[in-house]
């Protein structure tokens, strides 16, 4: 298991979520895989948040865990309260998401990793990765040992000439506690790659024992909790969290250490995200705002560390401990550990090929964020579409590519290649055209035959997802035809207040109604095969239910999907001459000619690149 | 590597000037080898004029012309575009293009200088269109609506609803994505009013596209009536011309005859159509299948009676034509009253005679009135049908949207709504790429433009 292998079919670099997903999903197609890191007791470590999931990420990780991935079983297996969100919205952005024990999630993984045929994990810092005619040909150890490979994952996270810092006072390292690696960006730099610099942040962390509880207001996790893995039978809800907020005495101070914030002084040149920001960005920009959500959340069950989600920061620690001592339960509060800002590089991803191939080195994948994202899951996602595509590559198989209309994770990877960021990407479900069929609780029916194809997924679990499947058509077919009488009926509905029939109704008009539950209405049933069987599964009945009551606005996506696929499908070469464009614009030949889109629809998507553009390369292209 | 196109860009025809545009990367070499003067167009700079004569290969002088030069991307086409401007004469322009033909030059396909144009981003979608409008306008009102359009103040218009949209999705978009954040509910009442905003604003544009329609092809009008009641002497006098063969034989005109007339700048299509036979009490009129359509595709009817033969002659006709037309506006017209020498009835009819003049312009003035009246809801744009039902799908997308906050949907279901109504926005700014919408506006031009 330490043994050093000499020779690998896949390297992969960097032991996060991307790391995790890369390495396991490449020996589940059976190859040879080394995961190295610096740091084996750290493989996964949730440096920021101690949670998994939420608004859109939730669906990545059920994607994930449908293409046979690893993070929603890690997550349950080190969850400690699970809840769904945003449950009084449509059933598109209901997200689970679970709050982590942040020292059980890399025990968890490395015990995951550790069982797996063909996976090794190396410990060690890399020095190089071996390149000969812009082909990848292994790496090198910082013992200077050179170890073969095929192919070469990078997912070196904020690890990259990573600088930390709190106040004026900056630290090189890749996370809190562990050193960066400043070689490999410089190496990349040398093959022609693009480097840039983003920041992130990450609250200050706090003793559990010096909050005073009684003064805050309660956040607990559904009961019952539901998993996020389908190989999961069952979870439990082990912690509470809190909730408290800031007011302007809070902000006041904080105020004046903005004189002091590397921030605000410029000594960051990175570019931070603004939907994630840091206390004193939100103080700043919504100067009306006298109030900001705090909630304290326990980063597990055996420390007293607790994370104080929403008071990101670089302040100087003087700064923090004054601002953070004036809110409401943490009168007395001692730091664990000051919040920092992390600035680190990352290759611009139009670089990269929608399989996560570097377009310039043949069989090196970057994954994670490296290429600009934020988030465990968004790195996850990309972790296991690099493993994939790594993986067929090598066994000479067509790419894997999903598109936008598929799943979270090709909205992720398309926006990534063809948009420009000037800020950490998140996944929001914004992001993507047609939510309403991409919701997290279908991800098994868009994606797990995927998995089944190749052989990702074993065949019990996949036999149990056809007949879920399977059930849900008959059963959506059945609420048509099955009536129910009006007597029967029309207590129920005089109970919630709903107007009367005064004649048999199908489920299915019933179900159509704002206020009517499909779950209350088969409550009223026992005399029906089908529905007696679809009552054993509550997430059977929900799903019908979204499937009856928004039926219209679904049949309604599907048709502008038609409309999508046309230009999807109209391919460009491989090598296609944009020279020969001249009457396009020369930012939109530059774009054009870096990304090299495969598809009409891709080109169509890309920044800076107008319609104009789009019809004079179609007109060239017929 | 666009190649150069050649073509008049004048009207064809007998004139005293007529112009050769030509537009590629070659264009101003091209010109070079066939312009004798002092300076070398190929070291001139943009927007200059020079004066010169046009030779053929061979050395022979075809012409004195002015040449104009602009250099990309400051032209019409975003292309190297000269134009020579010659004498007018049918030889002479068709020599010029002629050698520009055998010097490598292509003739230019129709609308292609102004696909060119829209190409190399020089003008909109709407632009282009404008420009097609204009060139096929017919009349001076629609000839400024169009200009406007070309200026870009539809697109403006368009656009500033399109934000508008976008800020209302963006406002729904926020509450989901930052869910976990404490975000501000927003108020549906104030969703509903910004959708209202730029739903009304459509439905103007809705509107208009029947008046806009008579200011692009016309204000029809046709004349009515049973046999040799003087459809066809009115006609000609209207046209102050003869076009209508008179006779005083029931039935002369077969078929039917349009000719344009000009109501103060206004243009009207004038038809005169065959008599309608009564024969035993019954009117016919479904069973003569020309007038029929032609009424039915005519703004104004003018019914003319013989006022010798009666007064009340016409009215059961005039009963007739109102229910079987519905809403039609139809005029009264006394006909013979040299003759009949009668007295009117009330305003809404009008005594003339056809033969003699008498009446006619009380007449014209009350059907540019009527015109006027009919055309005076375009406030400045014009829309043609594929603008038209891009907004009405539009409008369906906000009727629908609003149905859902109606049925307190949620968010999402509100935002697809307002996303499709976005991106047919985009389209019809042209901002979003659709390959129909390319073919479609630009087989409307003839060569040259």
């Amino acid at each position: 298991m330490y043994m050093v292998n000499k020779k690998y079919d896949i390297i992969v670099i960097g032991g996060g979520h991307a790391g995790i997903e890369a390495s396991h999903i490449a020996s589940k197609f059976g190859l040879k895989v080394a995961l190295i890191t610096i740091d084996k007791n750290a493989i996964g470590r949730p440096s920021c948040n101690p949670s998994v999931g939420g608004s859109a990420k939730g669906h990545l990780v059920k994607e994930i865990d449908a293409l046979g991935g690893a993070m929603g079983i890690l997550a349950d297996r080190a969850g400690i309260q699970f809840k769904m969100l945003n449950t009084s919205k449509g059933p598109a952005v209901w997200s689970p998401r679970a709050q982590i024990d942040k020292d059980l999630y890399p025990i968890v993984a490395y015990n995951f990793l550790k069982e797996k045929d063909n996976l090794d994990i190396i410990e060690d810092n890399v020095q190089e990765i071996l390149i000969k005619n812009y082909k990848i040909s292994g790496i090198k150890l910082s013992t200077d040992e050179i170890i073969q490979s095929r192919a070469v994952i990078l997912t070196a996270g904020t690890f990259l000439n990573g600088i930390m810092w709190t106040g004026l006072i900056s630290t090189k390292g890749g996370r809190y506690g562990e050193p960066a690696n400043n070689k490999i960006s410089n190496l990349l730099k040398d093959y022609g790659f693009e480097v840039a610099r983003l920041k992130t942040g990450t609250p200050p962390r706090v003793y559990s024992d010096t909050i005073d509880y009684t003064k805050l207001s309660l956040h607990p996790g559904d009961e019952p909790p539901i998993p996020f893995s389908i190989f999961t039978d069952k979870v439990e809800n082990k912690v509470m969290c809190y909730a408290t907020a800031t007011t302007e005495e809070v902000h006041d101070v904080l105020r004046t250490g903005f004189s002091e914030s590397p921030m605000f002084t410029g000594l960051i040149y990175g570019v931070g995200p603004r939907y994630c920001p840091s206390i004193e960005d939100k103080v700043e920009r919504f100067s009306d705002k006298k109030s900001h959500k705090i909630v304290l959340e326990p980063e597990g069950l055996n420390t007293p560390s607790v994370y104080v989600n929403g008071f990101s920061t670089s302040l100087s620690k003087e700064v923090q401990e004054k601002g953070l001592k004036l809110i409401k339960g943490l009168e007395n509060v001692k730091f664990m550990r000051y919040g920092y800002a992390i600035e680190y590089d990352f290759f611009n991803p139009y670089q990269l090929k929608l399989t996560l191939e570097t377009k310039n080195i043949e069989n090196l994948y970057f994954a994670g964020q490296i290429n600009g994202t934020s988030g465990y899951e968004e790195a996850a996602a990309q972790g296991l579409i690099a493993g994939i595509n790594a993986s067929l590559k090598l066994m000479d198989k067509e790419p894997f590519l999903l598109s936008r209309n598929e799943a979270y994770i090709s909205v992720l990877i398309d926006d990534l290649v063809n948009k420009e960021h000037n800020e950490p990407y998140r996944i929001f479900t914004s992001n993507a055209e047609y939510r309403l069929l991409l919701r997290q609780d279908n991800a098994y029916f868009r994606l797990s035959h995927y998995a089944n194809d190749m052989n990702l997924i074993d065949e019990k679990t996949y036999g149990n997802i056809q007949a879920k499947q399977e059930m849900l058509k008959k059963a959506f077919i059945e609420s048509d035809k099955y009536k129910i009488k009006s007597e029967i009926a029309n207590q129920y509905l005089n109970n919630i207040q709903e107007n009367e029939i005064s004649e048999s109704t199908s489920i299915y008009t019933l179900t159509k109604r704002n206020n009517i539950k499909l779950k209350d209405l088969l409550s009223l049933t026992n005399d029906n095969a089908i529905f007696e069987e679809i009552k054993k599964d509550e997430e059977l009945i929900k799903q019908l239910e979204i499937e009856i009551k928004y039926e219209g606005y679904i049949q309604r996506q599907m048709k502008e999907i038609e409309y999508f696929i046309q230009n999807e499908n109209k391919k460009i070469p491989d090598n296609f001459d944009y020279t020969k464009l001249h009457s396009i614009s020369t930012e939109a030949k530059n774009k054009l000619m870096k990304i090299k889109p495969i598809s009409i629809g891709q080109a169509a998507r890309i920044q800076g690149v107008s319609a104009t553009d789009i019809s004079i390369l179609t007109l060239f292209l017929k | 590597m666009s190649e150069t196109i050649v073509a008049l860009a004048t009207p064809p025809g007998l004139s005293g000037i007529a112009v050769v545009r030509l537009s590629g990367d070659n264009a101003i070499d091209i010109a070079q080898k066939h312009f004798q003067s002092k300076i070398d167009l190929t070291k001139s700079e943009s927007h200059r004029i020079y004066y010169g004569k046009f030779v053929k290969k061979d050395g022979l002088i075809i012409d004195t012309v002015t040449v104009s030069i602009f250099r990309e991307p400051n032209s019409y086409t975003g292309e190297n575009v000269i134009e020579v401007s010659s004498h007018g004469a049918i030889i002479v322009y068709n020599e010029i293009i002629n050698t520009f033909i055998e010097s490598g030059a292509k003739l230019a396909k129709p609308g292609e200088f102004t696909q060119r144009a829209f190409l190399n981003g020089k003008l909109d979608l709407l632009q282009a269109e404008a420009v097609a409008d204009l060139i096929n306008s017919v009349s001076f009102l629609s000839e400024q609506a169009s200009e406007r359009q070309l200026e870009g103040s539809f697109t403006n218009k368009v656009k500033k609803f399109k934000k508008e949209l976008i800020e209302i999705a963006g406002l729904l978009e926020l509450e989901l994505d930052f869910s976990e954040e404490d975000i501000e509910f927003i108020d549906k009442n104030e969703i509903k009013r910004k959708i209202y905003e730029v739903y009304d604003y459509i439905q103007v544009l809705l509107d208009d596209y029947n008046s806009s329609q008579i200011l692009r092809t016309g204000f029809y009008i046709s004349i009515i009536g049973f046999p040799n009641t003087g459809k066809s002497t009115l006609f000609n006098t209207m046209l102050d011309k003869k076009r209508a063969i008179v006779s005083d034989i029931p039935g002369t005109t077969r078929d039917y005859l349009e000719e344009y007339i000009y109501l103060n700048g206004i243009p009207a299509k004038l038809f005169d159509t065959a008599g309608i036979r009564k024969s035993s009490d019954i009117i016919e009129l479904q069973g003569i299948k020309l007038v029929d359509s032609i009424i039915k595709q005519s703004n104004l009817l003018l019914v003319l009676n013989d006022s010798n033969l009666g007064i009340e002659y016409s009215d059961n006709l005039i009963k007739d034509l109102k229910s079987n037309y519905g809403n039609k506006e139809i005029i009264l017209l006394q006909n013979k009253i040299d003759i009949s020498k009668i007295k009117e009835r009330n305003e809404s009819e009008v005594l003339i005679s056809a033969k003699y003049g008498i009446g006619i312009d009380k007449l014209k003035e009350k059907l540019y009135n009527s015109a006027y009246k009919s055309i005076s809801r375009v406030n400045d744009q014009l829309i043609n049908q594929r603008q038209y039902n891009l907004l009405y799908e539009i409008k369906i997308n906000l009727m629908d949207a609003l149905n859902s906050i109606d049925n307190n949907m949620e968010n999402e279901f509100i935002s697809i709504d307002i996303r499709k109504a976005i991106k047919k926005i985009g389209e019809l700014t042209g901002e979003i790429y659709n390959e129909e919408i390319l073919n479609s506006i630009f087989s409307k031009f003839c060569i040259g433009k």
